[in-house]
Order: structure tokens, then C-alpha cells, then sequence
């Protein structure tokens, strides 16, 4: 149960981590989020389906689609409500989100898709345990990209500068930082990680439009678990969401249906017990 | 009475002479359209009773929650206790009510976003629970008895009686010193309590009509369509739709979330007609556009046309972004 | 008669303490002074009198009456009134409707509108906001800003008036005219506690003046006597470094 619960926490991690960024750095919570999962999903079954690209390879290919459309997303709307009071942030995001889910159901109908990989019911043994190749993978190379994430922002130039804005917009600028390109950079980049998950997610689950909501959802419990904005709190928050899913599905009878409510509990108690985070 | 204050009543009656006999009418050789009627009543009833809570500040989207158990308790209680279907909305209404001042009390101390997903995380619970519990039907929802033995027109003048008692509540809100309350609250909590105002006992009133109404026109909707399911009931769309409405029509208003479910069901109607599905794209795209473009929403731009055209004896009162 | 007594009054965030063991005793009538550096905590001192705080350690007594966990609408109405000094407009109403949100709420006495906005208009014309009554208030310069807070303020009709900071940024020549109005509220009857860095005002106006530092109580009399007490200039000397360090 334990490593069910760590396994599913990197690809939450993955998607947190994107939303993590887009708040901190930026100071948009985007509602949205999930959506540009979504994409990346469909993304990941279309080149699967039409080109037989597996999901994984094509990773760069859906990365580098979805930061384009991130950034053009935040070229035509985001950046105008940059100064506007929060909750006008939130509802532009919360009409986004509407659009482009209703847009994918009108493209693609709302049923749900599998893309069969190879190796998708491959399973390897590990002591007693039995684990799933593709959640195997998936779990390692979100945790890689999350780990490389803290990487960029910590030893880089521009993660660097990323991190200034993020505490100081006014001082980041008198620094000769370009705060304007770092806003659309790290907002192409937060949708980016979210299409990343979203390609991945084609390897384990169906694929449909209504699963960019549940994993904005998901990214909103992990984060205000963290405290909101907080990215390196991301991962501890992830797995705390992961274990307990997981505890709620083996120990309370029918928990799979349970488990689906865990998240919004989590956020409840959090919010009303501690609305600055259990991380900081 | 001034000669403006009469046209406007004579409009007012007008206008509600006509929303009284006009589906009626229509309903003896369409009855699809008084189906459609019913609907967009439900639609402006959720829409206003949200517009009642935004006007403390608390920007919710919890109200599929009071919609949704206004509708089981109604039907759950109506079917397995066997109570009328009158005393079964009154009791929805009920449960909605003090459901909404238990969430009020807990989201006293949060703002704005955190507020927000507070809510949702809320209804959504609820959601979760109906889904799973198996006296509420879980998943494969719940069949309603139907309300006055299903006679559309009757069931009409219902919604729509509900509706204008909501009408005039909020119309004397706006009038009245909780308008003063409401308006200083929303500006800063902190400023209006200094100030004498009792914060907490305005935010969970605002709180309590609002769920009241989205209780009991749960309820309605229950016993008029006769089936509900969590997914329905609870459905983030309803708390989408109550939100959007007034953020289009005009917040803060009593015409600008009436007019703005109007026009946004009827917008729906046409897509749906159209593209079949993904017909609430129109909500997605109106929210966008609206906080783009349209700050104020139809009432903002009223309010700046009538600016346009010279009047010398307009009085100069700027504040709201439109009248009420 | 002491009209306000705080006693030994703590209050910290997060292990630094904004007021420490503080102990005051503001008399009916007069107008008291409450000075000191930045971040001696002096508005957490307003806030924890007006209830918007609610302190760690001591007791706030109001006319004899132990306020100390009383809620903020409560105070007003028993006659704490104040005034913010990061001016707090609400938005979307007009110079009259701000100032009537006291009349209807501030007091025990219920008013009608129509009553409320009268004596809303009359306090507007009181502070020299006569010819702004529909303004929104995004259009309002900051004197007139700092008369909306006292004309709110007095819209509660207080008994102990708090006010923070409204001579600052005035001219000199807005800032005699504040002097002279806060006197004027003060002849009516209302004890008067500021907060104010405007020596200068504080002189013309206090009878007597407190002086914190680091949140204690450092000094306490006439500003004469204040202002010549060693600790005293040693922490005014001392602010230079205490702003650089933060």
C-alpha cells in the first residue's frame, strides 16, 4: 500500500509542482491547470494512435507544443489581469478552464480513450511486491523532472532570476531582470509540466476531457497543503495526498469510491485548521 | 410619484404580466418552450441567490452544494418518510440553511481565493458522500414524486413565485442598511467592524438566504424532473452557471444576474442546437471575455451608455456600477 | 476618571513581541499622544484597543468595563472610535455612503436612512467634505482622504477617539487645519489617543504623551518633560540603525 501511495505521488508532484510555479512566481492560481494536462494527454494518445509515438518519446515533442500554448495563453489573457484584484485572476483562469474542457469535448466527444502500449500490463517483481512497468517508469522520470526543476531553479541564470521575481517583482526589475519574459517563461514552463503528466497519464489511464479538472483539483489540495506558492513543499504534500488515497482505498470497504473525495477533505481540514500550509 | 417612477412601474407590471401569461399561453401548442421557461427560472433563481452571497465578498462555489441538498432531502424525505412534497422543499430549504451557516461560520476567516476553494472542496465532498452512501441512492441517483401531479403551468408559477419573492428580497437588500453592511463588508471586513458593523452575523445571514433559495429551487427542480443523481445535483456546472450569470449581467445587482441567466440560457439553447455538445463552452468564453473586456458586465455597459446620453438632471451618485 | 486603562498588555507575532507588558491609563476629556519610532507598535496598540487584535497577556478596560475580549462591532458601539493610517475607503460608495455606514452602524441608536444620511452630511460639512458628498471615493486626494477616516470615525459618535497618523503627508497649512478640527472634537466632548509623528502637532495638541519603544512603554508626561528624557532621545537617535537593519 505504502509504495502504491508513493508511486502515484510523482505524478502528482509533477502536475503540483507546475501549478506550485505559476503561483509563486507569477501569483496566478490557475484553474486552468489541469486543462493543459488534459491536452498533453490527448497530445500523447494522438501521436500514439496516429504515428504510433510511444507516449514517452514523445515527451519533448508535447512539452515544447503545450509551452507554446501556455505562452500564448498567457500572452492573450493571463497577462492582462496581472494587476487586477485576485479573485478577477481566478475567474478569468475558472473561464479557461470551461473553455478549453467544452472545446476538447466538442473535438473529441467526451469518451474516454485508451492508448495500449506494449508494455502496459508488463509488471515487475520487486521482493514480494508486484509493481506495474509503466507506473514504475512514469513515478521515476516525474520524480526526475520535479527533482530537476528544484535543479534549474536553484543553479541556473534564469532560475535564478525566476526566484527573484518571485519574492520581489519591483526589486527583481531594478535588477535589469526582464520581468515580463520571466512571467510568460515560467508560465509556458508550469503548463509544459502539466502537459508532461498529462502525456504520461496516457500510458496508465483513459484519457478525457474531464480529467483536467480532477487533477487541478488534485494540484490545489497538494498546494494548499504546502502553502500556497510554496514549490518546495510540493513533494512531502504529494506524497502525503498519494498515501492517503491509497491508505483510503485498502483499508475502507469500497474505497475506491471513497478515495475520490479524499483530496477535497484534505484541503477542508487544511483550510480551516491551517489556511497557511502544513510545509512552511 | 415622479413621471419617470410611473413608466417604470407600468413597465415593471408589464414585464411581469408578461413572464406570467406569456409561457402559458405559449404552452398550449409549444410546450417544449414552458419546459425551457422552468429551466431558465431555475437558471436566474441559483444565479441571484449567488449574487446575494458575492455581495459580502464571498465569491463561493458551493452553490451546486445548497442546490444539491435542498433536492436530496426533499426527495429522500418525501419517499422514505413519506412526507408532502411542499413539506419536503420547506425541509430541503431548511437543511440548506443551516448547512450554509455551519460552512459561513467555518470560512469566516478565509478570503478570496482560499475562500474559493474552500467552497468547492465543500460541495464537492458532499458530492463524493451522496455518491458513495447507499440510503441516498450513490450513483444511480434517486427517482423524485412529481410536484402538483406534473401540471407544467402550475409547476411554472411556482419557480416563478419563488423567484419574485427572491426578487424582492434582494431588490430591499439593495435598498435597505444592509446594502451598507453588505457593500462596506465586501470593501474591508476589518474597516466595517470598527466601524459597528457586525461582521459575522451580515456573512452568515448572506449566507443563509442565499442557500435557502438554492435549497428550495433544488428541491423544485427535483420534484419537476423527477430524477436526481450526485453528478446532477452536486454538478460543478450549477456553481459555474450562478456565478457566471451575475459576472455577465452585472454583479451586485438585482437585473444584472436576472438578465444575465436569461441571456446565457438562451445562448445555450442556440449552441445547443448547434454543436450538440460542449455547449457550455459559451460560459467559458463569456467569463473570459467578460473579465477582459467588460468589467461590470451588461449592467457596466448600460450604465455607460445612459452616461453617454446627456441628462441635466441626473443625479451625479457614482459607486456601484450600476443601479439595482 | 480614567475613560481607557490598558494593563500590562502583550501581544507578539511569531516570538517578536509588538507590545510588551504595556500599562496606560488615557483620562475623559483629554487628548493623549502615543509616540515612538517605527515599529514601537503603536498600531498594534490601536489594534489591539479596537479589537481588531486580540492580546497574548493583560486587560483593556473601557469606562470601568472589561473590553479585552469584546468583539470590534461591540466597541464601536460602547464608543471606540478610530481611524486607519493606510487610508481604508470603501470602494464603490460615495463620500456619503462611507460616512453613513457609521451613522447606521457605529452606535446603539437606530437611525433611518433618510435620518442617517442627514447627519452623514452634516459631519461631511463638519470636517470640509460638504462639497464632495457624491464623490467616489478613487477620486479623493489625500487630505481629503484623511477627513473621510475622521469623518467615519465620528460617524460612530465615539466617546475615546483613535487617531493614527492624519497629519501625515499634510502641508503645514492642512496640517493647522487638522490640529484645529481635532480640537474642536475634543471641545465636543471626545477623549482623543493619536498616534503621530508630527512633533510639531503633537506638541500644540497632546496634554499629555507616551513614548514606546520595541513595544515597552519607555516615557511618559508632558511633551516637555518627554522630550527631554534621556531614554527617549537615545531611542529616536537609535531608529536611523533600527531602519537600516530591516
Amino acid at each position: 500500500m505504502l509504495i502504491f501511495g508513493v508511486l502515484r505521488s510523482g505524478l502528482y508532484s509533477l502536475t503540483s509542482v507546475g501549478l506550485a510555479l505559476s503561483v509563486g512566481v507569477i501569483g496566478i492560481v490557475n484553474f486552468a491547470h489541469g486543462e493543459f494536462l488534459m491536452l498533453g494527454a490527448f497530445l500523447g494518445y494522438w501521436l500514439f494512435v496516429s504515428y504510433g509515438v510511444d507516449p514517452l518519446a514523445a515527451i519533448p515533442i508535447g512539452a515544447a507544443a503545450i509551452f507554446l500554448l501556455g505562452g500564448a495563453v498567457y500572452q492573450l489573457s493571463i497577462r492582462r489581469v496581472l494587476r487586477a484584484p485576485e479573485l478577477n485572476q481566478m475567474l478569468l483562469t475558472f473561464g479557461l478552464s470551461i473553455f478549453l474542457q467544452n472545446l476538447a469535448i466538442i473535438l473529441w466527444t467526451g469518451d474516454p480513450r485508451v492508448a495500449t502500449v506494449s508494455y502496459k500490463a508488463e509488471a515487475l517483481a520487486v521482493g514480494p511486491f508486484t509493481l506495474g512497468v509503466p507506473q514504475l517508469v512514469v513515478f521515476g522520470l516525474a520524480m526526475a523532472l520535479t527533482i530537476g526543476l528544484y535543479a534549474v531553479l536553484g543553479g541556473t541564470r534564469v532560475g535564478k532570476a525566476m526566484r527573484a521575481v518571485a519574492q520581489n517583482r519591483l526589486g527583481a526589475s531594478l535588477l535589469g531582470i526582464d520581468v515580463d519574459r520571466i512571467y510568460l517563461l515560467a508560465f509556458g514552463l508550469s503548463t509544459a509540466l502539466a502537459g508532461i503528466a498529462g502525456m504520461m497519464i496516457t500510458l496508465q489511464l483513459s484519457v478525457s476531457p474531464f480529467i483536467g479538472l480532477l487533477y487541478t483539483l488534485k494540484a490545489f489540495a497538494i498546494m494548499v497543503i504546502a502553502g500556497l506558492g510554496n514549490i518546495n513543499g510540493v513533494i512531502y504534500a504529494s506524497l502525503v495526498l498519494g498515501l492517503s488515497e491509497a491508505f483510503v482505498e485498502f483499508y475502507v470497504p469500497q474505497g475506491g469510491g471513497w478515495a475520490e473525495g479524499v483530496f477535497f477533505f484534505l484541503i477542508l481540514v487544511v483550510l480551516l485548521v491551517r489556511p497557511r500550509g502544513l510545509f512552511r | 410619484m415622479t413621471g419617470r417612477a410611473l413608466v417604470r412601474g407600468g413597465l415593471l407590471l408589464a414585464v411581469l404580466a408578461a413572464v406570467v401569461v406569456l409561457p402559458l399561453w405559449v404552452n398550449r401548442t409549444q410546450p417544449y418552450y414552458l419546459q425551457l421557461s422552468i429551466n431558465v427560472l431555475i437558471f436566474a433563481t441559483l444565479a441571484l441567490s449567488w449574487d446575494i452571497l458575492a455581495r459580502t465578498g464571498q465569491l463561493s462555489l458551493a452553490h451546486a452544494a445548497f442546490y444539491g441538498l435542498g433536492a436530496y432531502t426533499s426527495v429522500l424525505l418525501t419517499t422514505r418518510a413519506g412526507l408532502p412534497i411542499v413539506a419536503g422543499m420547506a425541509a430541503g430549504a431548511v437543511v440548506a440553511v443551516v448547512a450554509a451557516v455551519l460552512l459561513g461560520v467555518l470560512t469566516l476567516r478565509l478570503r478570496g481565493i482560499y475562500f474559493a476553494i474552500a467552497t468547492l472542496a465543500f460541495s464537492e465532498t458532499l458530492r463524493v458522500i451522496t455518491n458513495q452512501v447507499r440510503f441516498t441512492g450513490a450513483a444511480t441517483g434517486l427517482v423524485a414524486p412529481p410536484l402538483l401531479g406534473g401540471h407544467r403551468p402550475s409547476q411554472y408559477l411556482v419557480i416563478l413565485t419563488i423567484l419574485l419573492a427572491l426578487t424582492l428580497v434582494s431588490w430591499w437588500v439593495n435598498r435597505s442598511r444592509w446594502h451598507f453592511a453588505f457593500t462596506a463588508i465586501r470593501a474591508n471586513e476589518e474597516v466595517a467592524a470598527v466601524m459597528g458593523v457586525d461582521v459575522v452575523r451580515f456573512k452568515v445571514l448572506a449566507f443563509a438566504i442565499s442557500a435557502l433559495f438554492a435549497g428550495i429551487t433544488g428541491a423544485f427542480y427535483a420534484h419537476v424532473f423527477l430524477f436526481i443523481s450526485p453528478l446532477e445535483a452536486y454538478s460543478l456546472a450549477v456553481s459555474v452557471g450562478a456565478l457566471v450569470a451575475p459576472i455577465f449581467g452585472g454583479l451586485y445587482t438585482t437585473a444584472g444576474p436576472l438578465v444575465g441567466a436569461v441571456v446565457l440560457r438562451a445562448g445555450e439553447e442556440v449552441l445547443r442546437s448547434t454543436v450538440q455538445r460542449g455547449y457550455p463552452i459559451i460560459y467559458g468564453f463569456l467569463l473570459a471575455a467578460v473579465i477582459l473586456y467588460m468589467p461590470g458586465g451588461l449592467a457596466g455597459v448600460w450604465a455607460s451608455l445612459a452616461a453617454r446620453i446627456p441628462r441635466p438632471a441626473r443625479r451625479g451618485a457614482r459607486g456601484e456600477p450600476a443601479g439595482s | 476618571m480614567s475613560l481607557l486603562v490598558l494593563d500590562t498588555l502583550t501581544k507578539s507575532f511569531g516570538g517578536l513581541s509588538a507590545v510588551d507588558d504595556l500599562s496606560l491609563a488615557v483620562r475623559a476629556g483629554e487628548i493623549f499622544a502615543l509616540i515612538g519610532p517605527n515599529g514601537a507598535g503603536k498600531s498594534t496598540t490601536f489594534n489591539l484597543i479596537s479589537g481588531l487584535l486580540a492580546p497574548d497577556r493583560g486587560r483593556i478596560f473601557f469606562d470601568g468595563a472589561d473590553i479585552t475580549r469584546t468583539p470590534p462591532h461591540s466597541r464601536a458601539h460602547l464608543g471606540v472610535g478610530r481611524t486607519f493610517q493606510l487610508m481604508q475607503p470603501f470602494h464603490a460608495m460615495t463620500v456619503r455612503e462611507n460616512v453613513m455606514v457609521g451613522e447606521l452602524f457605529g452606535h446603539t441608536v437606530l437611525k433611518s436612512l433618510p435620518a442617517a444620511r442627514r447627519d452623514a452630511e452634516e459631519i461631511c460639512e463638519s470636517v470640509g467634505l460638504g462639497h464632495l458628498l457624491d464623490r467616489g471615493v478613487t477620486a479623493l486626494g489625500l487630505a481629503d482622504l484623511k477627513r473621510l477616516e475622521i469623518a467615519r470615525a465620528l460617524a460612530t459618535h465615539p466617546r475615546l477617539l483613535l487617531l493614527d497618523e492624519v497629519m501625515a503627508g499634510l502641508t503645514p497649512t492642512e496640517a493647522r487645519q487638522a490640529v484645529a478640527s481635532i480640537q474642536g472634537i475634543r471641545a465636543r466632548g471626545v477623549t482623543i489617543l493619536l498616534i503621530d509623528h508630527v512633533m510639531s502637532s503633537v506638541r500644540d495638541l497632546a496634554e499629555r504623551v507616551a513614548v514606546l519603544n520595541f513595544g515597552r512603554k519607555i516615557a511618559e508626561g508632558t511633551f516637555e518633560t518627554v522630550a527631554h528624557d534621556p531614554a527617549v532621545i537615545e531611542a529616536y537617535l537609535g531608529q536611523d540603525e533600527a531602519d537600516g537593519s530591516h
